[in-house]
């Protein structure tokens, strides 16, 4: 009984949302003429310190700009701001600008909704991204449409304890660029410094896919071909392999994976590959302790690296024109090259505008004051998108996925097996 | 004989002091920990060599934490009354009459504490946001307005009350709300006190329901305020010490006032 | 013995008390606290089961898809399934010496203590109880780390190997599990020792008049005395165990290292709850309603013909 009504209901209200819907996302308004308020859903606001002072920043300057738009921010950490977006979609709150992690990307384009920019701006969309980084746009893309305008990012670089490196008698002057070296490096940290060697915050239970991605795709794999899985097939597995060799050599350090950033910042960690949103921790934890080097993520031999993207991307919700306009001008002002002053120099990400860095009234002095950043500056050039996974049963997938690796990496198995067999018990969740 | 009773109270002291310690070295280290510089957090030292109220000046500066604990303090008092008030009802409608469907009705509370939160989370929240009760301090409050752990030990406990007693408030003619409030209220306070206490605790350290809830840090509760310092990024650990330390502190404190009657009320009442 | 102990001291009439009054009374009392839980739990629950057939994602613009047992037949068929009730059982098993063995034995041992430090005891253990369960999590993962961890660094000190409390497959398990049962210790034994003061002196005066030794008194009357007690915390433990360990092993292990610490619930929350599909966490919650209301009421049946009550 209760059910027949409940989906009647249910079933009603879809049916009068999608009625409505090809009519509001029709055109977006020219401007923005009355005073209008647009909601805006952060994660670096549920967080103290400096990336929710930045945004506060950065919310007050769009706003002073554009004194007809109020945007109201609504803060919830990273790994809750998606249920958040949906919640509120289910209880019928307006949702018009959210900042979403990349691993929700298809979803956020697919289930939640989210406005595909090229059809809403057009040519201005193309205009905006002229300065972007080669691989800008694609970061947010779904199918060829851009969803998700990428915000807040950065890419796995290597973290160096330069004090460790001595003690093993290395030059942390001439870090490893390659997996070989990075063995070498860690086994000598291991027995003659009695360290850890290396680890990547590639396992979790911290969202860590980015840095198995980058690892796998520096490898010239993919996790996953359109709708096939393909995270156990030749160069993919071939790279997890090759983590398990180092942990077997004692290169890679079998610790508790959710304290790697402990270990690290508690001096018994060598290398540690890992988001370089974490510098400035890193560096006043280090302060009177160790000393901190930086260098990029090392590569399989002579194949070029393919880092990708951690952080997040800003995604449009809005249907009705007016708040299109103002959700529009928010995000184009959030990837604009003063916000990226703001972001780059008080956060710590890297901005998506390479630009800035030449330009005396951005990020010049900066770069010049900050030279360390170069190193991942470099990869960016590189910058590989972070890949999703689409369908209803996506984050069960990447689960599977990322408990198949760590095991293959922790475990005693052959790590070819793992993989594959996590691949076809996983395989059937996605969509056909 | 004598010598084995000093042999006994001996080592029943050094089980005593091996468990408080236990209990209270933990706690230590988190306020230690709070008054330590970044780059001594990870010291094993017994206390940092620097001390430093930083830490504290910072999350003062990060958010309005008095504020926070007001409405922490607010949100746990007001639970715990209502859970203690709809407890009292409740138990004393199962305990004073035999009546049609009143054990179906004790099974369905029995029942409701093993429903996962997590399932009534996202339809609670549709209807909290119908009600007009997001971000706001009521909202907090009123799905959780009635306790399952409330009701049945409320009705252990009255169970437990002397027949007679109630037999005679009914033959001088007080009615079942007036038994109630003169009579068996007044000789329940041990339960009552230890009841409410756990419910406080309950409260105070209520996490899932807030962060859905609460949108604005000025409105939010003590536990939200602690996620502020833990991020994908790493925990911002004198940070988030100094903060557990001001969260751990009014509740601390509160149990320390009270501690001679909460272990006198958990000695007396001894919930079953 | 004890029955004969037992049979003296006032029994509650079990007998209703004649009712002429309204039928409705006791209805009254009962409305405010079953409204509230009706309201909040009951109906989003049966929404919940309702939904549990579907594959949705609650969503106004998306239509729910009817799919029968998938959703149930996914979570059971899930490759951690056996592993997470095999670890639930363990966690239980776990921390029944925790949270009823080791307070029983020191309610016992301490019972003959007197005087003001008593009292201090008593308030100090109590502490753990009042502390939030992350700052609990956060602290202990800190002293518990195999290179920075305090613990390791006196384990090394006095010789031993260090511990990968939380690393180590083989160990973390029983990490979680203490401190899992570190909040509970305290107040285990607070309501034991209550429980214990609350027993008559005047049966423990006759057993020994009798010429009962001390651990005759113990197993013939205290220990049946305490029987409601212990079987209360022993299914409070079954019941709860899974739930309470849930918040350690979402903060610190996510279930690894290797899924050596996921349990049923963890399990139900990374798959279901997790996940952004009604379907799977709406399925996974009626799972464990349904396991864990099966388990309560065999608990009760079992509990109404062990406990030896003193009333």
């Amino acid at each position: 009984m209760i059910r027949r009504k409940f989906l009647a209901i249910a079933v009603s209200a879809c049916m009068a949302l999608s009625g409505t819907l090809g009519t509001a996302s029709a055109q977006m308004a020219e401007s923005v003429t009355e005073p209008v308020t647009i909601s805006f859903y952060n994660y670096n606001l549920a967080t103290a310190g400096i990336g929710r002072e930045a945004t506060l920043e950065l919310i007050a300057a769009f706003e002073k700009a554009n004194p007809m738009i109020k945007v109201e921010p609504i803060g919830a950490p990273s790994n809750e701001v998606l249920s958040r977006v949906q919640a509120d979609m289910v209880a019928g709150q307006d949702v018009d600008v959210a900042q979403l992690v990349f691993r929700d990307l298809i979803y956020a384009a697919e289930q939640l909704g989210a406005q595909p920019l090229e059809d809403i701006a057009g040519e201005d969309l193309t205009a905006h991204a002229a300065g972007f980084v080669p691989s800008g746009l694609a970061l947010g893309q779904v199918d060829g449409k851009t969803y998700g305008l990428a915000y807040v990012f950065s890419t796995p670089v290597m973290f160096i304890n330069r004090d460790l490196f001595h003690e093993a008698g290395l030059d942390p002057d001439q870090p490893p660029r390659t997996w070989e070296e990075v063995k070498a490096a860690g086994k000598a940290i291991a027995e003659k410094a009695g360290k850890h060697g290396f680890f990547p915050g590639a396992y979790g239970p911290t969202d860590g896919t980015f840095v198995y991605q980058s690892i796998v795709m520096s490898n010239g794999g993919k996790v996953r071909e359109g709708n096939i899985l393909a995270f156990a097939e030749k160069d993919q597995a071939d790279a997890v392999a090759m983590l398990r060799d180092l942990m077997d050599a004692g290169a890679h350090a079998r610790i508790d994976v959710g304290a790697h950033l402990d270990t690290f910042q508690s001096g018994n960690l060598g290398m540690f590959l890992y988001t370089s949103a974490v510098l400035n921790r890193l560096e006043s934890a280090a302060e009177g302790n160790f000393e901190l080097g930086l260098a990029p993520m090392p590569a399989f031999g002579e194949k070029p690296t393919a880092p990708t993207n951690s952080g997040s991307a800003i995604f449009m919700f809005s249907q009705d024109p007016v708040k299109q306009r103002a959700a529009w001008e928010l995000m184009k002002f959030l990837t604009s090259d003063e916000a990226y002053t703001i972001i780059t120099t008080k956060i710590g990400y890297l901005p998506l505008r390479l630009g800035t860095l030449d330009d005396p009234r951005y990020l010049k002095a900066w770069i010049e004051t900050n030279p360390k950043y170069r190193a991942n500056l470099e990869q960016l050039e590189r910058l590989t998108p972070n890949v999703a996974f689409g369908g209803p049963n996506y984050r069960q997938v990447e689960n599977m996925m990322k408990d198949a690796m760590t095991e293959a990496v922790f475990g005693t198995g052959d790590p070819h097996e793992v993989l594959r067999a996590a691949q076809e018990r996983a395989q059937p969740l996605m969509p056909n | 004989m004598t010598n084995n009773d000093r042999l006994t109270r001996l080592s029943a002291h050094a089980v005593m002091v091996a468990l408080s310690a236990l209990a209270l070295f933990p706690v230590y280290w988190m306020v230690q920990t709070s008054f330590r510089p970044p780059n001594e957090i990870f010291s094993t030292s017994f206390w940092p060599s620097a001390p430093t109220l930083d830490n504290y000046r910072d999350v003062m500066a990060a958010m309005p934490i008095l504020a926070i604990l007001w409405n922490t303090f607010v949100m746990a008092t007001a639970t715990t009354l209502a859970q203690v008030a709809t407890g009292l009802l409740a138990a004393w409608a199962l305990v004073r009459w035999r009546f049609p469907g009143g054990r179906l009705a004790h099974s369905l509370i029995a029942l409701s504490w093993l429903v996962p939160f997590q399932v009534v989370m996202i339809p609670n929240y549709v209807l909290a946001t119908k009600l007009g009760l997001l971000d706001s301090l009521a909202g907090l409050v009123i799905p959780n307005a009635a306790a399952a752990f409330a009701v049945l030990v409320l009705y252990n406990a009255m169970r437990g009350f002397p027949r007679e007693v109630v037999e005679a408030a009914r033959m001088d003619g007080a009615g079942s709300l007036r038994t109630l409030l003169e009579v068996v209220i007044p000789n329940l306070r041990a339960p009552l006190a230890s009841i409410a206490i756990l419910c406080f605790i309950s409260a105070w350290n209520d996490y899932f329901w807030p962060l859905l809830l609460i949108r604005k840090i000025e409105n939010s509760v003590v536990q939200i305020g602690l996620q502020f310092f833990m991020t994908q990024e790493g925990n911002d650990w004198g940070l988030l010490m100094a903060a557990a330390t001001l969260a751990s502190l009014p509740i601390l404190g509160i149990y320390l006032a009270l501690q001679r009657q909460v272990v006198e009320s958990f000695m007396k009442s001894g919930i079953r | 013995m004890t029955d004969t102990v037992l049979a003296v001291p006032h029994a509650v009439p079990r007998r209703a008390l004649p009712f002429r009054l309204r039928a409705a009374e006791p209805w009254l009392y009962l409305v405010p606290a079953l409204a509230v839980l009706v309201i909040w739990t009951y109906v989003p629950l049966l929404k919940a089961f309702e939904l549990s057939f579907y594959q949705w994602n609650m969503l106004p613009r998306s239509q729910p898809r009817y799919v029968g047992f998938d959703n149930y037949a996914n979570l059971l068929t899930l490759p951690d399934m056996r592993r997470a009730v095999v670890n639930t059982v363990l966690y239980t098993l776990g921390l029944l010496p925790l949270s009823v063995g080791v307070p029983l034995a020191v309610a016992l041992l301490t019972a003959s203590l007197k005087g003001p430090m008593r009292n201090v005891y008593r308030a100090l253990i109590f502490v753990p109880m009042i502390v939030a369960p992350i700052v609990a999590a956060i602290v202990w993962r800190w002293l518990l780390n195999e290179d920075h961890g305090l613990v390791n660094a006196w384990l090394r000190g006095l010789g031993f190997d260090a511990v990968g409390f939380l690393r180590d497959p083989q160990v973390a398990l029983w990490t979680l599990v203490w401190i899992t049962g570190w909040k509970l210790i305290g107040f285990s034994t607070l309501l034991f020792a209550a429980a214990d003061s609350a027993i008559s002196p005047s049966y423990v005066e006759a057993a020994r008049m009798d010429g009962a030794r001390p651990w005759q008194i113990l197993r013939d009357i205290r220990l049946p005395l305490l029987s409601p007690t212990i079987l209360l915390l022993t299914m409070m433990t079954i019941l709860f165990g899974a739930q309470w360990s849930f918040v350690y092993i979402n903060a610190l292990t996510g279930g690894g290292p290797l899924g050596s610490t996921t349990n049923v619930y963890y399990l139900m929350w990374e798959y279901g709850f997790m996940t952004m599909s009604a379907g799977w966490s709406t399925a996974a919650g009626v799972l464990v309603f349904l396991v864990f209301g099966f388990i309560a009421l065999a608990c009760l049946a079992l509990m109404k013909r062990l406990a030896v009550y003193d009333e």
